[in-house]
């Protein structure tokens, strides 16, 4: 088995052509946020992703850094695991969610809609998010948990098979906005529903 | 029928001989005479020429022969007794996605490509129900299910110089020793970073492997390349947009329109830089004429979908160009719609035949014409040697973004109420952006000279709306809602008779779009799928249905034919639903947005009551 050496040389080539490298700085980074209030309750923020995107907002460092990502699971993981017999051990829907920051924010609400078209998350998971290239989200079925933490996680981090960790890219309160819409879906308060 | 006999015979002794030399690298002409190919039907219609050996026996093409004819002389199973048909053994591909493809059959081994994560299956045709003889897995990249636009399907694979040769969806190509399944070679073609896969059936001519780019819903900037059979390394690359030098586009080339003529197009046609994100992948399918040695593909949509963000005719989107396989040099192209506004990707299938063509009052006698059922619900028919439209009629009644061609400028009769753009909902437009017909092929009898068409009747409303490009996300600029068009169905099997161009005879279905490939056969059938799940063999004179069965998922595939080791001809299909219009077959798509998978919800809600997914590869005998 041997690989062709074409491949780098054609990846180079694609850089000179200008194109954007989700690996570099984006011009999506520009507008970044103050969020000195949200960032109190942004335990999530520690997973990698998110700490290079809370590096680039001001005032997010500080204090989002310091937690480690299973505390936001809450005393499930306290009592060391060997004194125990193993299992139950809690799932998804066993561990208090946190709640978005935003909810009950209608005009949040129609930024997150407004940014779901503007980041091309329509393109993949349907203009009205029934689905397409990704998975729909107007459905009962959640692969990663439908609660707006986990909701807010599965943006910010991405997911297998495709989906980008945006993390990376945009400011947390966009990040909450697009799951203030999403978890909009199907309600009675969804923007633009079908 | 005796002559086919007797070509078998002498195939199968030549077969038996060739067997203790396996494995050395014989150029793929000669394989194809050996297995008792043949240029000549029994039957055919006078001055009916085909340019390519036909799959006599074996299908060792994605399309079986060089032309795209899609059809095979075996006469086994024929009119008389299609109605004993039945299915004779089943097999699981293991992967629920679209299956858009067909097998291949070659010295008694099927090999099945599935869907990603893109396995070869190799099944020995000597045993019975088909033992595995070897599974190869590539492991492809998994990030590349997020960046395929139409489900994560692969449509096919050649067989040449003892490789199995196919695309994997992470834009790499791969050759797999058909006999060992042990990787021969593994080449990265593309960077799923920025957009790029591979989903096309590669096509082996001479001694090379032609791969083109998928992608145009993301603004990758297409291209076709030649990858070395024997060792996997880059030849040459073509570009569908920017300079020249890039496009390949030298002293060779010859445009038939003056509207294709003046240099660097790939550049002057677009605004600034926009030629960089311009799309116009070749994603579809690629036929050679040995005789011309010319190799001719279709180009796709333009990027980004709305175009108002794009000024310019956009070149070489929605074109057809002719190239020498040699160095990838273009020899004419002939872009069929400029500045595309409905993205009527023209990459459908180019089939090759030579008939007499009526000119200035008397016949011309077999013309070399390419024949390309369109996207945009216009039949093409050209002469292969220079690009000329000869004639461009619709097949598709509701058709009405453009009224005519006018076949002096090449240029269509656009209906200027169609066109769309930003800050507007442009409604009724027909046929939908999935087109008059998608990808799925056609193929063409010589017994009946007509091509048999997989129809749609789709339209929708579109608004163009903004767009940002963000590498390796959908770069679309367009909110669209595809429904049903008007007349009360929604898909046919259209026979076309190309020369008079017009329909012959038509098969309808209610509600659903023919969205499989077509198989034509010496026993005066055609073959064919629907995406309920109908597999169907009709008589090539008349369209009367023979038989049918209705297998466990809607057909997206492609029909092929094959005689077994015990002389007996098969029919072999997958049944797996997917794809752009079978998406919403899968439950992680929602029918309550029409919106939905680009649009074509809309049109499709009826498929989720009907079928569901599947991963089955079926085949019949007498």
């Amino acid at each position: 088995m041997r690989r062709a050496s074409t491949s780098q040389e054609h990846q180079r080539e694609q850089r000179r052509d200008g194109r954007q490298d989700m690996s570099r700085p984006s011009r999506l980074t520009a507008p970044l946020l103050r969020l000195s209030g949200l960032v109190g309750s942004l335990a999530l923020l520690s997973v990698p992703a998110c700490t290079r995107a809370a590096s680039a907002v001001e005032g997010g460092q500080a204090s989002a850094g310091a937690r480690p990502a299973t505390a936001a699971l809450g005393q499930a993981t306290t009592r060391p695991v060997e004194d125990q017999p193993v299992g139950p051990v809690p799932g998804i829907g066993d561990v208090p969610p946190l709640a978005n920051p935003l909810q009950g924010d209608r005009s949040a609400l129609q930024e997150g809609r407004r940014l779901f078209v503007r980041y091309n998350c329509s393109g993949c998971h349907g203009g009205r998010a029934g689905g397409g290239m990704g998975p729909s989200l107007r459905d009962p079925s959640w692969l990663y948990g439908s609660t707006p933490d986990r909701i807010f996680s599965s943006i910010a981090q991405g997911r297998g098979h495709g989906m980008p960790s945006w993390g990376v890219r945009l400011p947390e309160k966009q990040l909450w906005e697009l799951t203030l819409y999403v978890s909009s879906l199907r309600t009675p308060d969804e923007p633009e529903a079908p | 029928m005796t002559g086919t006999r007797l070509l078998r015979t002498t195939a199968i002794a030549a077969l038996a001989a060739g067997a203790a030399c396996h494995g050395d690298h014989e150029p793929p002409h000669l394989a194809m005479e050996r297995t008792g190919a043949v240029t000549d039907v029994a039957g055919s219609k006078p001055n009916v020429h085909l340019v390519s050996p036909l799959p006599n026996g074996e299908w060792r093409l994605p399309s079986g022969d060089y032309a795209n004819t899609r059809f095979s002389p075996l006469n086994q199973i024929n009119t008389s007794n299609a109605q004993n048909l039945h299915v004779l053994t089943t097999a699981s591909t293991g992967v629920p996605h679209g299956h858009e493809g067909g097998p291949l059959v070659v010295n008694n081994v099927m090999y099945v490509v599935t869907p990603f994560p893109n396995n070869l299956i190799a099944i020995d045709l000597h045993k019975p129900s088909g033992a595995i003889k070897f599974i190869y897995q590539p492991h492809p990249d998994p990030r590349a299910v997020g960046i395929a636009c139409c489900d994560v399907v692969n449509r096919g694979a050649s067989y040449a110089d003892g490789k199995i040769i196919y695309n994997l969806l992470d834009a790499e190509t791969v050759a797999v020793d058909a006999n060992s399944g042990a990787e021969v070679w593994r080449t990265r073609v593309g960077n799923i970073d920025i957009g790029e896969t591979t989903t096309m059936a590669a096509l082996v001519v001479k001694d090379k492997v032609l791969v083109g780019s998928s992608g145009g819903e993301l603004g990758v900037r297409g291209w076709m390349a030649a990858l070395d059979v024997a060792t996997g390394k880059e030849v040459w690359r073509a570009y569908a947009t920017g300079p020249d030098a890039d496009v390949l586009i030298g002293s060779e080339f010859h445009a038939f329109y003056p509207k294709d003529q003046a240099p660097n197009q790939g550049v002057t046609t677009w605004a600034g830089e926009q030629w960089k994100l311009g799309g116009a992948n070749p994603w579809g399918w690629i036929s050679y004429d040995p005789e011309l040695n010319l190799v001719y593909y279709g180009t796709g949509n333009p990027g980004v979908w709305n175009p108002d963000l794009r000024p310019g005719d956009n070149k070489w989107s929605c074109s057809i160009i002719a190239r020498n396989p040699d160095n990838g040099h273009a020899v004419w192209a002939t872009q069929l719609v400029p500045h595309d506004h409905h993205d009527y990707d023209e990459i459908m299938e180019n089939v090759l035949v030579d008939m007499d063509w009526p000119q200035d009052g008397k016949l011309q006698k077999q013309r070399k014409l390419l024949l390309h059922p369109g996207r945009t619900g216009f039949m093409y028919v050209m002469d292969r040697r220079t690009g000329e439209i000869l004639s461009a009629e619709k097949y598709v009644e509701s058709t009405n973004w453009a009224r005519r061609y006018d076949l002096k400028t090449g240029l269509p009769d656009e209906d200027v109420t169609k066109h769309t753009g930003s800050g507007k909902i442009v409604e009724d437009i027909c046929p939908s952006s999935t087109g008059a017909k998608d990808f799925t092929p056609s193929a063409f009898s010589p017994l009946t000279g007509l091509l048999y068409i997989p129809a749609h009747n789709t339209c929708m409303n579109y608004e163009g709306i903004e767009a940002n490009y963000i590498a390796g996300t959908p770069y679309l600029g367009a909110d669209v809602k595809m429904y049903p068009g008007p007349g009360g169905f929604q898909g046919e099997l259209v026979a076309w008779d190309p020369v008079a161009a017009k329909k012959v005879w038509g098969v309808r279905e209610d509600k659903l779009p023919v969205y499989s490939g077509v198989l034509a056969t010496g026993g005066n059938l055609v073959f064919y799928g629907t995406m309920d799940g109908f597999f169907r063999a009709l008589d090539a004179r008349t369209g009367t249905m023979l038989f049918q069965f209705h297998a466990g998922s809607g057909i997206v595939g492609n029909p092929i034919t094959y005689q077994g080791p015990d002389g007996k001809q098969y029919v072999a299909v997958y049944a797996g639903v997917g794809g752009w219009m079978g998406a919403v077959a899968s439950p992680d798509v929602s029918a309550d947005d029409p919106y939905a998978g680009l649009g074509v919800v809309g049109a499709m809600k009826e498929l989720k009551k009907v079928t569901g997914l599947g991963d089955t590869l079926y085949v019949f005998g007498l």
